[in-house]
């Protein structure tokens, strides 16, 4: 019999429960995507923030103090102490090594270049702009062009030559100001050395670099002599923002405190982790980066928060409201079933029932929908997917049966309140 | 009776002997002028709220003079620029000689008060008494003691730290000296002006055009990883913040249509008594249309204030600041929130108006 009703009641009320279940599913599609974009902001605006560059500066210990003004390095190459750049790689082994998203190794000095018969001094940049590399079995390619991501070229980005390429001039950058200064253009050849390079690409950074001759770092070592030679290494990586815990000095932790502390993606904790595995290193963070980068984040994820609780309170109200509405409309049905018998309870448990099973379809239409619209959002301003963890779909079906019970509870007590016969008369 | 009392009788008796079904209605007005409130109110402020953020990134415009020492003329042209909001600080570098080590070492000379405001991320361990901020690796190559002698050609400088800063950029191997001791020793003027420009990604452009075009003598430059990271994020959280509002605005309406519908339909005896009673269609369209503009004025004006409300306390809990009602929202929502009411209950009426009346109360 209960069955039979339950059943009568969705086959003769299409319009009724159509209108209700398109209430819950919208209302659960916002959930759905609200959730989504609210818990995968973090990873999205991290991305975004990495176009700070690097976060964390690996230098030598011994190292001399840089001697640099106004973009012109004035300490000489021979001086100061140098990172073997076959441990770099090792960088990627690292406990969170998930999470250096990439680094650059840097030497620099200044050199005299000969172009079009004239001399003129300059910096010598070397670094890697995408050098594929491999640690294990892992094969990547880190360089400038995924560490600094301002730098841009207007040609060609040069080779990452492994060694001098036989008769070919390697392809070299020069700085957008040294060019402008220098005349030089794409294609030209330098000298240096003794050695030709071939500019592939004007380079423009708004930095130092500027005013420099930016090449492959293995045709830096060759020119300067200074094989498998690195001064600098800056590192990006993805952090979690600096809290107490992070700050905390790692010498005077309990093992345990400090297991956690180490297990935390902290910059501290990663600078930690590459003084580890490089000895003789001092690992910075860069301050201004790394300090402000967890503030901007935690202000866009605690908007998007706050967001989210808005539109699923909204959507609560919104779902109650409306199965609340179809529900009122059904007093007379109400009567009809207590004059007939019906105990409070049976009549309460038929509507519930119903309710319950448009919660579950409205909840998992809603979910699909949720789920589509949070791609559609991700792809269009992220470039990339927004990734709806299972388990906000069991979060989204019970949040549909809570706001669905809540709803029409309230609105089946008060049709129950009324006398059948008054209902019935359509007096109510 | 005159027709109006009794048009006046009508609309408050149905929201009254029904209130109820009056208040579900009202609830679901008030939650989309309550969501669209809020989420226009964040999003029309969000880029100053978030670029402010980014104030604690240090200078984001260099601007260089290409040959010579800064005039006064020009420094005042820049700290006009900048306005009280930014920070503007003048500073000259020359190298000295520590002499006991005999390294080489960088000092700039600088307003030191500037220079910490500016640079806000510095961690500083202060000392006392001193005279220079000293980068970290200066301070940890000189280890000797705590007064250093440097030198400048013939002029030497005894240097004591009033406080070591941490920045991890190449200002760790350098020594800060209050501007005027600077220029006394070395003679050096400053040649370079370290700017904060506050504002939204294109207020600071628009300044460092304004800028380059006043002072043709020097070289205004944004520090690029700043403001194109303050682009990038300002620019895409702006989206999101419009993208899931839109969703959410959209498919609360969409919500809100349905239950006004159905609570219209619902309505359909009262409907056809009318009717059979002789109310002509315009007469009962109006009447509906009425009642659903009233309900769906008072929630809007409610949602209004709500979301007003909402955003105000966001921005407080999220920017510590907050996000103030802005005046003009207040009209469209009231318009859509009528348009949409209005749309919602006319249309089944249109649907009603099809069935005989005999056959609606007869309860087919």
């Amino acid at each position: 019999m209960f069955l039979r009703l339950l059943f009568e009641s969705f086959r003769r009320q299409k319009r009724r429960k159509s209108v209700a279940l398109l209430a819950i599913a919208l209302g659960m599609s916002i959930a759905t995507a609200m959730i989504a974009v609210g818990t995968d902001i973090g990873d999205k605006i991290s991305q975004e923030l990495r176009s700070l560059g690097a976060n964390l500066v690996v230098t030598p210990i011994d190292d001399t103090l840089d001697v640099n003004i106004g973009g012109v390095n004035l300490k000489p190459a021979s001086e100061g102490a140098f990172i073997p750049e076959s441990d770099l790689t090792k960088i990627k082994g690292i406990f969170w090594g998930h999470n250096i998203k990439g680094y650059a190794p840097f030497i620099a000095n200044e050199e005299t270049f000969t172009a079009k018969n004239s001399a003129f001094k300059a910096d010598l940049i070397g670094t890697y702009f995408a050098q594929p590399l491999h640690y294990g079995k892992e094969q990547f390619s880190t360089g400038v062009r995924t560490v600094n991501p301002w730098w841009t070229v207007e040609g060609a980005w040069p080779q990452d030559y492994d060694d001098w390429p036989g008769d070919d001039a390697p392809g070299v950058l020069a700085g957008s100001k040294l060019a402008q200064q220098r005349g030089l253009a794409i294609g030209d050849q330098i000298e240096v050395g003794g050695k030709t390079l071939r500019i592939s690409g004007i380079l423009s950074t708004g930095g130092s670099e500027d005013q420099a001759i930016v090449a492959p770092l293995h045709i830096a070592q060759k020119i300067l002599r200074l094989p498998n030679a690195v001064q600098r290494v800056t590192v990006s990586a993805l952090t979690k923002p600096e809290d107490a815990f992070a700050r905390k000095d790692p010498d005077k932790m309990s093992p345990a405190m400090h297991d956690r502390w180490y297990c935390s993606p902290y910059a501290n904790s990663i600078a930690f982790q590459i003084r580890e595995i490089l000895p003789n290193v001092r690992v910075e963070q860069v301050r201004p980066v790394e300090q402000n980068q967890g503030r901007v984040l935690s202000r866009v994820q605690g908007l998007m928060l706050l967001l989210t609780l808005a539109a699923l309170l909204a959507a609560a109200l919104a779902v109650s409201a409306a199965m609340a509405a179809t529900i009122l409309e059904r007093r007379q049905e109400v009567g009809l079933m207590k004059s007939l018998g019906a105990s409070n309870l049976a009549v309460a448990a038929l509507f519930l029932t119903e309710a319950g099973f448009l919660a579950v379809a409205g909840g998992l239409a809603g979910f699909v929908a949720g789920t589509l619209l949070a791609h559609r959002i991700g792809h269009s301003i992220f470039g990339s997917s927004i990734v709806v963890h299972p388990v906000v779909l069991a979060v989204v079906i019970c949040a549909a049966l809570l706001v669905t019970f809540v709803g029409s509870a309230g609105a089946v007590r008060k049709a129950m309140q009324f006398d059948p016969a008054v209902v019935l008369r359509g007096d109510a | 009776l005159s027709r109006r009392q009794l048009l006046f009788r009508l609309l408050f008796k149905a929201a009254w002997v029904r209130k109820d079904r009056a208040l579900t209605a009202l609830i679901s007005v008030a939650v989309v002028a309550t969501i669209a409130t809020a989420a226009l109110t964040i999003y029309s402020d969000l880029e100053g709220k978030l670029s402010r953020e980014f104030r604690g990134f240090g200078a984001n415009v260099i601007a260089t003079k290409t040959s010579g020492a800064l005039s006064s003329g020009e420094l005042t042209l820049i700290n006009q620029a900048v306005g009280s909001g930014g920070e503007a600080v003048p500073v000259a570098f020359a190298i000295g000689t520590e002499l006991e080590s005999g390294s080489r070492v960088v000092v700039g000379g600088a307003d030191l008060e500037k220079l910490r405001k500016l640079n806000p991320a510095w961690s500083l361990t202060e000392m006392h008494q001193g005279n220079a901020m000293v980068g970290a690796r200066v301070a940890e190559k000189f280890s000797h003691g705590n007064d250093w002698q440097i030198a400048f050609g013939s002029a030497v400088a005894s240097v004591r730290p009033q406080a070591i800063f941490h920045c991890g950029s190449e200002d760790d191997s350098r020594i800060y000296l209050p501007l005027a001791d600077f220029e006394k020793l070395t003679n050096v003027q400053p040649g370079t002006v370290l700017l904060r420009i506050e504002g939204r990604p294109q207020e600071i452009q628009a300044a460092i055009t304004l800028l380059s075009a006043s002072l043709p003598g020097l070289e205004v430059q944004p520090v690029r990883q700043i403001t194109q990271a303050q682009t990038a994020v300002v620019g895409k959280t702006r989206s999101v913040v419009f993208a899931a509002s839109a969703v959410v605005v959209v498919l609360i309406m969409l919500c809100m249509v349905a239950t006004f519908t159905s609570s219209v339909l619902e309505r359909r005896r009262d409907f056809a008594v009318m009717k059979a009673l002789g109310a002509s269609n315009r007469a009962v369209n109006s009447l509906f249309a009425a009642e659903s503009a009233l309900l769906a004025l008072t929630g809007a004006v409610a949602g209004y204030i709500l979301g007003s409300g909402i955003a105000f306390w966001i921005g407080k809990a999220n920017f510590d600041a907050a996000i103030p009602p802005q005046p003009l929202l207040l009209i469209p929502v009231l318009l859509g929130s009528v348009f949409l009411a209005l749309m919602a209950s006319t249309a089944p009426l249109k649907l009603l108006q099809q069935i005989q009346p005999a056959a609606i109360l007869r309860g087919e």
